[in-house]
Order: structure tokens, then C-alpha cells, then sequence
């Protein structure tokens, strides 16, 4: 498992590789001048084409493209021609705030997904089957930006009992610590009131996330396992008097799980990849709105970093899953 | 079922006890202002940066010689406590007052005026463009430690209006950290101003914090301890801050916002009208509307009461000058929906059988420009002719504004002045110079351009009135663009937040110094 592991670690090298060529020509390609833009209103065509030097934008493209690469094999993720503020200290800033974001909104939907799922499916046609398919109907239909503005709608103008937006009050200090997650820092830290804040604040925004991957995770998981429980083993297990909680919890949950991971790996890289709604909404200084900031205004740099960080958390996270699947089901064999 | 059940339950409980824990307890007893805005401050550079956000982190952290309050905005002592100029308006001197000091407490002097205005005419950027072609680097002189003279290379009429934006930084924290850049690296992140205000939290694309210099030299001022720029990407957020008392001022507000607050006695609405022109401008350097009789007849149909009634709280332009400003003519004869002239000038242009395409670019996102693009293409379709509409990043409208090749046949255009002189708007949107630029991708007359440069080098207030009235009369005549409206600023204000003062230009860079908060 470990030789598998280093393998696929591996494999990812040359995968990004790729991806910085794909993503490199693509940003370049765009039409749009940049540099115009960055050089201010009013500059002259000298000194737009000074930043265009500074930059090195006046080089042929594969120059271009072995410049970044040098640099980033050297830590060097390069700069934005807006801020100048170097590409991975940005990254750095925002990409905590998404994380626990998305780390939030799958917890919701993994906590409750999963029981809710196993629950349809023993309970068919009952209660809580109608139930998680009317929240999964809705998961899957409304869109998250709407589902904020609704839940800002409900907490915060009707009942008042939640922030409207951002992750920390702004007159406060947030919690600093070794992982930027609010929450996490502030347990670190025993400071309760701070975790109290941060979770005020997260509630909305990875409510409004988790409402899609919930519907989906509920459902992956009634279907595995009504799957599950038709096969002969169950029956067997049955015939041998073995309790219906244990033949639930101990078997049928496990051979359930292998499709539920797949998704719910899926749904870690595609929140991260889709946060600027939600994150516009409820004003979370998150990846989300700096990669659609970098894009609108055709800042390479950024653009490629934040895709490029995205795609190692995707191989990452897809790896993850691959090696849980050996430990739901001891038959998968790591070659 | 049972255990769903009792999850279930634990679930609400868990959420019920979240929702009864104490809420924040916004600002409570503590002076400290709350801007929202959608914009970030990307570079604190005063001679690299543009744009209002930035401009409102100089206007607090840095001083200039002087500074433009009111409206009309009148010129009022910043560092320079008064100054004299020469009758021809080329020499000026300003006393410095004898108290400024920088943050780190040493004093403004003169050699500060000095360096920071060679620095601007160095870098060739920020608002070096304010005053290209009138300052240069040795234009500006130490007369001794408190006075500070300058020689104009040309009279410029709107000279005291551009200093404003000229911040005096200071030259020994910046030679300190001056590198291979001037300084700009170490500028882009920190602040070396005279200012009331310091940077406090940074925190890029969420908030920054400014800090009440204690003890500092400004005489006067509100109560405020601090401030805090909050970057809110939508406007109803925006709105819902105010009126949840979380942002004192909400800085980009569209008017269904200002319909929504007008009836709440917690907020104050200023909708104030300001330099801020919108016009569609047309390609007249190549393709059909380099015709002036074709460009003459779809200003004739295009329905401007139409585009007003979409604006929200605007009003329609009267030539190519903002009203207002001084030496705006309002009695102008200018273009207004009238189908039968449209028809005329159609005929006895190249074009009168219509019947082709051309092209619009607008911003994308801005649905206001979208509505007007709509009306344009009404306007066509009754001269025959068909309209392809692009909605455009700011970058590919940049991009396409650098020839009359790339520029289509239309683009969708606001400009702000940024000092309140017509030489701002003439220079920037008509000026032959300027082609290539955003302001003014093609547009290009010698009539046009000399009456401009004799404008803003006239000492006369009378015959420069008389100038910028027949530039005017003149622009309107060549109809390069369809003279759009001015929208109205729609600010958003606590009625806590006391003695605002509205100024047209640069609007949104609030001055903090004479706030205060009850």
C-alpha cells in the first residue's frame, strides 16, 4: 500500500506538469490585454510596455512557459500583474478560508448524508425515505447562491440569530494559528468565545454548500445499500440469527460505503472548484473570489496557481479515497 | 427509525444551541467606522495606484498641499496653509504649515514636496498623467525648509484642482527602502505619509483597517478611532449591512437599494449628482460610422428618455461635459430622439439603404449598459441596420480600445473625472493624444484638439469659458459619441455618521478626518 501510494505521488508530477501547460496556453491565448490594464488608465505606450518587460510578457510564449516552470520547481509561483503580491502567499491566505468552508459543508453532508441514506434504505417507502427525498429533490434543484440568499432571508432578516456575512466580526481579531481554519485554531487555542464567533459564521455558507453533496450522499447511500442488502450474504447472516443492527452496521454498512466515497471525493474537488457563489454571498474571503477576480481581469499567474492548487487537492483527494476503499472492503488489492 | 430519530434531535438541539449563543455585539461603544465597498485596495502606492479605493487609503494616510472639499469641490489647505500665484500662472508657491509631521514624527518639508513630485514625473504613473507636460523634474523647488515653489512649463488653469492627488511621501522612510524599484515594492504594502490615519489589519481582497494616528498634527476632526475598508462583493449585502447597522457606509448601491432604505430612519440616502459621464462611443476613425452623417442619425434615433427612465437616478448629458462642471454650456443644442432627422442625415449619408451589421461592446455583469446596448439596437433597427451585442471583461475593452482595427463599431463608456475641471474629461475623451486609450480610442479632430490645448493653458476665466464652449458646440457637431447620462452617486449612510460632506469627484474616497460617529 505504501509502494502504491508513493506511485500514484508520483504520477502527479508529471499530471501537473501538464496541467501548467494546458492552463499556461489557455490564460495566454485569451484575448485582452492585460498589462494595458494593470499599467492604469492613463499610462503611456512606454510604460505599458516597461510592465510588459517587467513582467517578461514581451517574451515568446515557451519562454514564458519555462520561466514559471523554473520558478516554481524553485517555490516560485510567480506574481500578479495587478497586486504584484506574490501568487502563493495570496493562495495561502485565501485558500484556508475555503477549506474549512468546504471541510464544513461536507461534514454537514457526510454526518447527516450517510444515517440518512442507510435510513431510507431499511425504511423504505416510509417516513424518512419520503423525507431525504424531498431534501435531495431540493438539494439537487436549487442552486447554492439562492439557497444563501434564502437562509440570509430566514437567519439573518427574519429571525436575527445569525451574521449576515464575512467569517469573523470585523472589529474583532480573529484566531491565528497553525492551520487558518478558524474553528480548528481557535480549539487549539481554548478560545470558546472565538469558536463560538467563527461557527456563527460558518453556519449559512456551509449549510448553503452542503445541501447538494447531502442529497446526492443520501441517495448513493439508499441505493448502495438496498443493493447491499439484497445479496445472499445478508440473507445468510439472517438465517444465522445474527442481529439486524450488527448485519446494518457491521457488513452492510462497509460494502455500501465504496460507491458513497467515490462521490463524496468527487464532491470535495468540485465544491472547492465552485465556492465564488456562495462565497460572494456571504462575503467569504475565500479562493472562490480571488481565482474569478484573477480571471476576470486576465491575471495569468493567480489563474494558474489556484487551478493548479485545485488539482493537487482533487489527485490528493481522489488518492485518499482510493486507499480508504481497501479499508471498507479488505478485497481491494493495491498494485 | 429510532436512531434517526433521536439524530434528528440531536441535530436541532445542536443547531438551536448554536443559534442562542451571544451574537456579535457590532462596534458597541467603540469609534471605529464601517465602509463596505466592492472594491479592493491593491497597491497603497499614491504614485503607482488609481482608482477610488486606493484614493481613499491616500486621502486618509497621506496629505497633499491641498485639498478639494464640497460642490462645486473648492480648494482648501492640506500641508500648504496658503499660496500665491504669479500672474501668468506658470509660478506658484506654497508655505507649508510648520506642524505637519510624517507618522514616524518627522517633519514635512519642503525637500519632502520636492522629492515626492520627482518621484511622480519618475515613475510615469498613478497621476503623473494629471500633470504631464506642466511639471517636470525640475519644475519644483525648495524656496527653504517650509516654502515650496513651482515653475509651470505652461500655464494649466486646473493646476490647484490636480494637487489634491499628488501625496507627499516620506523620502527618508522611502530611501530606506528604496531597492531597485524606487520604492514601489516596498510602497505597494506600506504606507509613508503624513496623514491622520495609519494602516492597521490588512487583510487583501477582505479588509483593511485604518488607525487614528494619536496626537497626530490635524487640527479638528470627529471622533473616530479607526476605520475599516470591508470589501463586499454584492451590493445587497451591502445594503443588508447597513440596515443591520453592521457597515456605517455602503459605498455601491443601484437604486432598487436606495428605494429599499429610503423609508428606514437608521439610514441616511445621498444620491448626489457627480462628474461621472456615460456614453456609447463610436468607431469613427474605420468602417461605416467614420460617415459623420451616419453617426448623426443614430444620435437622432436613439431613445434617450428610454435610456434615462432605465438609468434610476440620473440625468441626460448636454454635450460632451458633464453638467456642472465649470464651463459646461447647458443651453446647448445637443441630439434627442427625433426619427425624422434620423431619416435625413441616414439619406444623405453612404449608408441610406441600411441594411448591414455592426457591433457593441459593454460591460459585462453591468446590466444597466446591457439595457441601453438593447435600446441602440432598436435605434438601428429603424435605420435598417443590424447589431451584434458583446458583452466584454474591462480587459478585452481595454484591449479592443488600442486601434480603430480592434475597436468595434460601438463601446459602452463611463468616465470619471478626477478633478473637477473640464481640462479632465476634454483632454482625456477627446484629445487626439489619448488615441489608443480607453478614454478615447479614435476619436480625432485638430480643430478639436487645439481648442483643448488653448483651454487649458488660457489665465481667463471668461475666454476659457468661451473656448470650452465652442469645443463643445464642435464635438456635438462631429457626434463621435451618443451622450449618454450622468448617473447620480447612490451612497448609503448610518444616520450615526455625522458632518459628510459630498464632493463630486472621487465620491467614494471618503475622507475620515472630519467624521464622526454618536
Amino acid at each position: 500500500m505504501i509502494l502504491y501510494t508513493l506511485r500514484r505521488l508520483v504520477l502527479l508530477i508529471p499530471m501537473l506538469i501538464g496541467l501548467t501547460m494546458i492552463v499556461f496556453a489557455i490564460a495566454r491565448l485569451l484575448p485582452g490585454d492585460p498589462v494595458a490594464l494593470a499599467a492604469g488608465p492613463n499610462a503611456t505606450p512606454d510604460v505599458i510596455e516597461s510592465v510588459r518587460q517587467e513582467f517578461g510578457l514581451d517574451k515568446s510564449l515557451p519562454l514564458q512557459y519555462w520561466a514559471y516552470v523554473t520558478g516554481l520547481v524553485q517555490g516560485d509561483w510567480g506574481v500578479s500583474i495587478f497586486t504584484r503580491r506574490p501568487v502563493f502567499e495570496d493562495i495561502m491566505t485565501f485558500l484556508p478560508a475555503t477549506l474549512e468552508l468546504v471541510a464544513a459543508a461536507m461534514l454537514i453532508a457526510i454526518v447527516l448524508g450517510i444515517p440518512l441514506g442507510l435510513a431510507a434504505a431499511v425504511y423504505r417507502n416510509g417516513f424518512v425515505d419520503y423525507l431525504t427525498r424531498t431534501v435531495a429533490l431540493g438539494g439537487i434543484a436549487m442552486p447554492r447562491f439562492f439557497l444563501g440568499l434564502l437562509l440570509q432571508l430566514m437567519f439573518v432578516s427574519w429571525l436575527d440569530i445569525l451574521p449576515l456575512s464575512g467569517r469573523f466580526p470585523l472589529i474583532e481579531i480573529p484566531p491565528e494559528g497553525p492551520t487558518g481554519f478558524y474553528t480548528i485554531d481557535s480549539i487549539l487555542a481554548g478560545d470558546w468565545y472565538s469558536l463560538t464567533i467563527a461557527l456563527q459564521h460558518l453556519a449559512l455558507p456551509a449549510f448553503a454548500m452542503s445541501l447538494s453533496p447531502l442529497a446526492t450522499i443520501m441517495r448513493m447511500m439508499r441505493a448502495s445499500t438496498i443493493e447491499v442488502l439484497q445479496q445472499d450474504f445478508v440473507m445468510t447472516e439472517r438465517a444465522l440469527g445474527i442481529s439486524n443492527t450488527k448485519i446494518l452496521f457491521k457488513y452492510v454498512l462497509k460494502n455500501a460505503m465504496t460507491s458513497t466515497l467515490t462521490v463524496i471525493g468527487l464532491y470535495v474537488s468540485w465544491l472547492l472548484g465552485g465556492t465564488v457563489l456562495v462565497e460572494t454571498v456571504f462575503d467569504w474571503p475565500g479562493l472562490g473570489l480571488y481565482a474569478t477576480q484573477a480571471i476576470l481581469s486576465q491575471d495569468f499567474m493567480p489563474v494558474i496557481g489556484v487551478t493548479l492548487v485545485i488539482a493537487m487537492i482533487y489527485l490528493v483527494t481522489m488518492l485518499i479515497v482510493d486507499l480508504l476503499y481497501g479499508v471498507f472492503n479488505p478485497r481491494v488489492r493495491y498494485t | 427509525m429510532q436512531m434517526t430519530r433521536r439524530s434528528f434531535m440531536g441535530s436541532a438541539i445542536s443547531a438551536a444551541a448554536l443559534a442562542s449563543m451571544p451574537f456579535e455585539s457590532f462596534a458597541a461603544g467603540r469609534k471605529i467606522l464601517i465602509m463596505a465597498s466592492s472594491v479592493d485596495i491593491p497597491n497603497f502606492d499614491p504614485h503607482v495606484a488609481t482608482g477610488y479605493a486606493p484614493a481613499m487609503l491616500f486621502r486618509n494616510t497621506y496629505d497633499a498641499l491641498v485639498r478639494v472639499v464640497g460642490t462645486p469641490p473648492e480648494v482648501k489647505p492640506g500641508l500648504a496653509v496658503s499660496w500665491t500665484v504669479s500672474d501668468d500662472q506658470k509660478h506658484y508657491e506654497f508655505k507649508l504649515d510648520p506642524t505637519a509631521k510624517f507618522q514616524d514624527g518627522s517633519p514635512v518639508t519642503a525637500e519632502s514636496v520636492v522629492y515626492s513630485f520627482k518621484r511622480i514625473v519618475k515613475l510615469k504613473r498613478g497621476p503623473s498623467w494629471m500633470i504631464s507636460g506642466i511639471v517636470d523634474a525640475d519644475s519644483v523647488k525648495a524656496v527653504d525648509a517650509q516654502t515650496v515653489a513651482f515653475d509651470l512649463k505652461a500655464p494649466f488653469a486646473p493646476f490647484l484642482q490636480v494637487l489634491p492627488w499628488m501625496f507627499i511621501v516620506n523620502q527618508a522612510v522611502v530611501e530606506a527602502n528604496i531597492g531597485g524599484d524606487d520604492g514601489q515594492a516596498y510602497l505597494m504594502k506600506n504606507t509613508a505619509g503624513s496623514g491622520p490615519f495609519k494602516m492597521g489589519r490588512v487583510a487583501p481582497g477582505n479588509l483593511y483597517e485604518f488607525i487614528r494616528v494619536k496626537d497626530d498634527w490635524h487640527q479638528g476632526g470627529g471622533n473616530l478611532e479607526g476605520a475599516i475598508w470591508k470589501i463586499v462583493r454584492e451590493a445587497s449585502t451591502e445594503r443588508m449591512m447597513l440596515q443591520r447597522k453592521e457597515a456605517h457606509i455602503a459605498l455601491e448601491l443601484y437604486a432598487e437599494d436606495m428605494d429599499a432604505l429610503k423609508d428606514n430612519p437608521a439610514v441616511v440616502s445621498v444620491i448626489e449628482p457627480e462628474y461621472r459621464t456615460f456614453s456609447i462611443k463610436m468607431n469613427t476613425a474605420k468602417g461605416p460610422l467614420a460617415d459623420k452623417n451616419l453617426r448623426k442619425a443614430i444620435s437622432y434615433a436613439f431613445n434617450y428618455q428610454s435610456m434615462l427612465d432605465a438609468a434610476g437616478p440620473a440625468e441626460l448629458m448636454v454635450g460632451p461635459l458633464p453638467t456642472g462642471i465649470f464651463g459646461h454650456d447647458p443651453n446647448l443644442t445637443v441630439y434627442r430622439h427625433d426619427m425624422d432627422k434620423a431619416k435625413e442625415y441616414l439619406a444623405k449619408s453612404e449608408y441610406k439603404d441600411g441594411g448591414f451589421k455592426l457591433s457593441v461592446m459593454h460591460a459585462t455583469g453591468y446590466e444597466n449598459q446591457r439595457r441601453w446596448s438593447l435600446l441602440l439596437l432598436e435605434a438601428l433597427k429603424a435605420l435598417k441596420i443590424d447589431l451584434d451585442i458583446r458583452p466584454a471583461t474591462w480587459p478585452d475593452t481595454v484591449a479592443a480600445a488600442q486601434s480603430p482595427d480592434t475597436m468595434p463599431s460601438f463601446m459602452c463608456l463611463f468616465q470619471t473625472a478626477n478633478y473637477a475641471d473640464p481640462d479632465n474629461v476634454a483632454f482625456a475623451a477627446y484629445h487626439s493624444s489619448r488615441n489608443g486609450q480607453w478614454q478615447n480610442p479614435v476619436y480625432k479632430n485638430a480643430d478639436v484638439d487645439k481648442l483643448i490645448e488653448a483651454a487649458r493653458v488660457e489665465t481667463d476665466k471668461t475666454k476659457r469659458a468661451e473656448l470650452y464652449k465652442q469645443f463643445q458646440e464642435l464635438v456635438i457637431d462631429d457626434a463621435p459619441d451618443i451622450f449618454g447620462v450622468l448617473e447620480k452617486r447612490k451612497l448609503g449612510f448610518g444616520a450615526n455618521v455625522k458632518n459628510f460632506v459630498f464632493t463630486p469627484v472621487a465620491a467614494n474616497a471618503i475622507e475620515l478626518l472630519p467624521l464622526s460617529l454618536d
